[in-house]
């Protein structure tokens, strides 16, 4: 299937430093597709670039299958990191505000609006203006703001950050309705544990270029296929003797054993219980956030 | 490929954001009551202040107090502003020094409010000795010595065999009896109205360039401090935004220009001419639609040179203080119409009045000025035009890439370097 977005070679240089170098990324649709990295990787800018923000120095952006226009962002909803507020506008005005930007009109709108603000629990603070309003209640409104349009793509950046814990479940929990309706999403974060729950494919940028990409399943398979976790009684010391074995790791609990190359799991675990009560065995996939400390130490070395 | 549904979609937003405010219509409205009462309130002051001034005389020649006493019960209120003299002669005692003191004394004690002393002397060096409480009603000061001039030139000429009334028949002064010539015909006493017209314009126009080109500024900065201005441009440009917010805002201003002008009109109208004197109204300026239509174009053609001038700033600075440097050059330069504002009135088609309304920079207020007191040739009016609107071109396009750049760019406050550098981004 034809990817909803494909970044090819994007590069950005400011003032000679280069806070984007090289980046090519592919965005299946009806997934969602995390851009990670540490802080000042080039996340920003390369979101920037693909909602024309800022133009790149080469490079091309794609989306729904063609080279993108100006028309093609009406169909995106975009959270920057700097993100806020006509602070003196009533609630229902802004809403109505930020989708007539994208093209819509005003009737349509307001029904869109009174929907959003009912869903939100705030339908009675619609002639509120933003600054009366909790901080809370104004991050739910600028999150209606992104969705307004009924966007086919939603990109984030850093959506999360900021947000109280209930925020965080409302915004999950919308971000899944949109998944759910078969629509995609991209969103950037430095925090990997959220990024694990909820992306299917990630890219993981450091220093402006893409140290590891792709089907986050696989990766975390691939990345652990050679690694087992081994809690059992007996002698674990002479699991080292072992010929498949290649290291063994002593970690809180439990032992991690790598496998040697072509050496089979199951092979192992019939060797290992001919000497120890084994009673747990399985695959020792790694953390997002070990994959990302080991790429991004790769890259930076 | 500019998008001028977007445009027109943000310029509705900022137009009426600002027009929906009470503060708004309080400016609208307070500035033509001020501006009529600038005009209004000092001659009702001092046709109604009583300018009182009881004043005693000593008079050591004995032939001024007798006739000044004459000429205030005579001729008051004959010419100027009618001015209250009450005057009381009191002969010269044996000791001057001790009169004095009580003169002093007296006007201290607020039985006088001042006192004259008058020896022969006058007649030589024309000094006449004042003590007053206060020296600051110089309107009065000069009543008192226009009489006491006019009351020892008789005596001089008295004294030298020539009869005063006839001498005074004789060097009266000449009047120009001004007619303007215009398209239309000739037209009688035009002059003073057409300086208070050309300045009241003048004026306006400043002002309203001033004020909504820093509003644009304000409007930018707020736009960044509120951190919504990178939601709007991800659906319209960096370009579109800013066009968006100079039509707004431009609209803003032709709303309440729009308020003065009809406000204006009717003042200069008939009712105001019914109400007056036959005669005065003649004094009254015209707002003719020409007029009308080259201070709309002027203000436009200004209007757009300052206002993406401030988008500048706005974008490329973080809060007002910082803007503070470079918004100053702004003001300094339609601080030099001030400057240039006489001579331009006195003599509209001099060589300087012709190259500093030719400059861009100036041609709004400059022009203005000229077209209200005389219409330049036509080559000129068109030269100026042509030249602002370049430079209006130019200067959005300069503009514009700094905006671009500028809005996205927050922390620390950019030096004049880094933002001259924005200019050259892809």
């Amino acid at each position: 299937m034809q990817p909803t977005l494909e970044l090819r070679d994007l590069r950005k240089t400011f003032d000679g430093a280069k806070a984007v170098d090289g980046v090519s990324l592919s965005v299946p649709p009806g997934t969602v597709f995390g851009l990670l990295g540490p802080n000042g990787a080039g996340k920003t800018t390369t979101i920037r670039m693909l909602m024309d923000i800022i133009g790149p120095d080469s490079g091309e952006v794609e989306v729904f299958g063609h080279r993108r226009t100006r028309a093609d962002l009406d169909r995106i909803g975009y959270l920057p990191e700097e993100r806020g507020l006509y602070r003196k506008m009533t609630v229902r005005e802004q809403l109505i505000y930020l989708g007539e930007l994208h093209g819509l009109s005003k009737k349509t709108l307001g029904a869109r609006a009174d929907d959003w603000l009912e869903r939100l629990g705030i339908g009675s603070r619609a002639k509120s203006k933003v600054e009366e309003l909790s901080k809370g209640m104004q991050q739910k409104i600028q999150l209606a703001g992104t969705l307004i349009h009924d966007p086919e793509l939603l990109v984030l950046d850093e959506p999360f950050s900021g947000l109280d814990p209930i925020n965080q479940a409302l915004f999950k929990d919308v971000l899944a309705a949109h998944k759910a309706a078969g629509k995609t999403l991209l969103f950037s974060t430095h925090v990997m544990e959220q990024a694990e729950k909820l992306c299917d494919h990630i890219a993981l940028i450091a220093a402006g270029r893409v140290v590891l990409g792709g089907d986050l399943a696989a990766i975390k398979r691939e990345r652990g296929a050679d690694r087992y976790r081994l809690v059992a009684d007996g002698d674990v010391d002479k699991v080292r003797g072992i010929a498949g074995v290649a290291a063994v790791a002593a970690k809180n609990g439990h032992v991690e054993v790598t496998a040697a190359p072509g050496t089979d799991g199951g092979a192992l675990l019939r060797e290992l219980v001919s000497f120890l009560s084994v009673r747990e065995f399985r695959s020792a996939e790694p953390t997002l956030e070990e994959i990302f400390v080991e790429a991004v130490g790769d890259a930076q070395l | 490929m500019p998008n001028f549904d977007r445009i027109l979609v943000i310029a509705k937003r900022d137009y009426l954001s600002r027009v929906r405010t009470p503060a708004f219509w309080i400016t609208t409205v307070i500035l033509p009551l001020l501006m009529s009462g600038w005009v209004v309130l000092p001659s009702l002051i001092m046709s109604k202040s009583r300018g009182g001034l009881r004043l005693a005389v000593v008079d050591e020649t004995g032939k001024v107090a007798p006739v000044l006493a004459k000429e205030i019960a005579g001729v008051s209120g004959a010419e100027g502003p009618k001015i209250d003299l009450t005057l009381k002669i009191e002969p010269p005692a044996a000791d001057a020094g001790a009169q004095r003191k009580e003169l002093d004394r007296r006007a201290l004690g607020d039985e006088i409010d001042a006192w004259l002393w008058i020896t022969p002397k006058v007649f030589d060096d024309n000094k006449v000795e004042y003590h007053g409480r206060t020296l600051s009603n110089f309107i009065t000061l000069e009543r008192v010595e226009r009489l006491l001039t006019r009351v020892v030139r008789e005596q001089r000429l008295a004294a030298a065999g020539y009869d005063a009334k006839k001498v005074e028949k004789l060097v009266e002064g000449v009047d120009l009896a001004k007619t303007q010539v215009t398209e239309k015909g000739g037209r009688a006493g035009g002059g003073i109205g057409d300086i208070i017209l050309a300045a009241g314009l003048f004026i306006i126009l400043y002002m309203t360039i001033i004020i909504y080109g820093q509003m644009m500024m304000h409007g930018v900065l707020e736009e960044k401090a509120n951190r919504v201005v990178e939601v709007i441009v991800s659906t319209t440009t960096p370009a579109q935004l800013m066009a968006g917010k100079l039509v707004g805002i431009c609209g803003v201003a032709l709303t309440q220009i729009g308020v003065w002008l009809l406000s204006a009109a009717v003042v200069t109208g008939p009712l105001m001419a019914a109400r007056l004197p036959a005669g005065a109204s003649a004094n009254l300026p015209t707002l003719s639609p020409t007029i009308i239509a080259h201070f709309i174009a002027l203000f436009l053609l200004g209007f757009v040179l300052y206002a993406s001038w401030y988008a500048l700033i706005g974008a490329a600075f973080n809060s007002p203080q910082e803007a503070q440097q470079l918004a100053s050059i702004g003001v300094f330069f339609v601080v030099v119409p001030w400057m240039v504002f006489m001579p331009v009135l006195n003599d509209p088609d001099s060589t300087m009045a012709t190259v500093i309304s030719l400059i861009p920079l100036f041609t709004p207020m400059i022009m203005m000025l000229r077209i209200a007191v005389k219409m330049p040739p036509a080559w000129q009016l068109a030269l100026a035009y042509t030249l602002t609107l370049l430079a209006d071109l130019g200067m959005v396009w300069l503009c514009a890439r700094v905006y671009r750049v500028g809005i996205l760019m927050y922390g620390k406050k950019p030096s004049i370097k880094e933002i001259w550098r924005w200019t050259r981004y892809a």
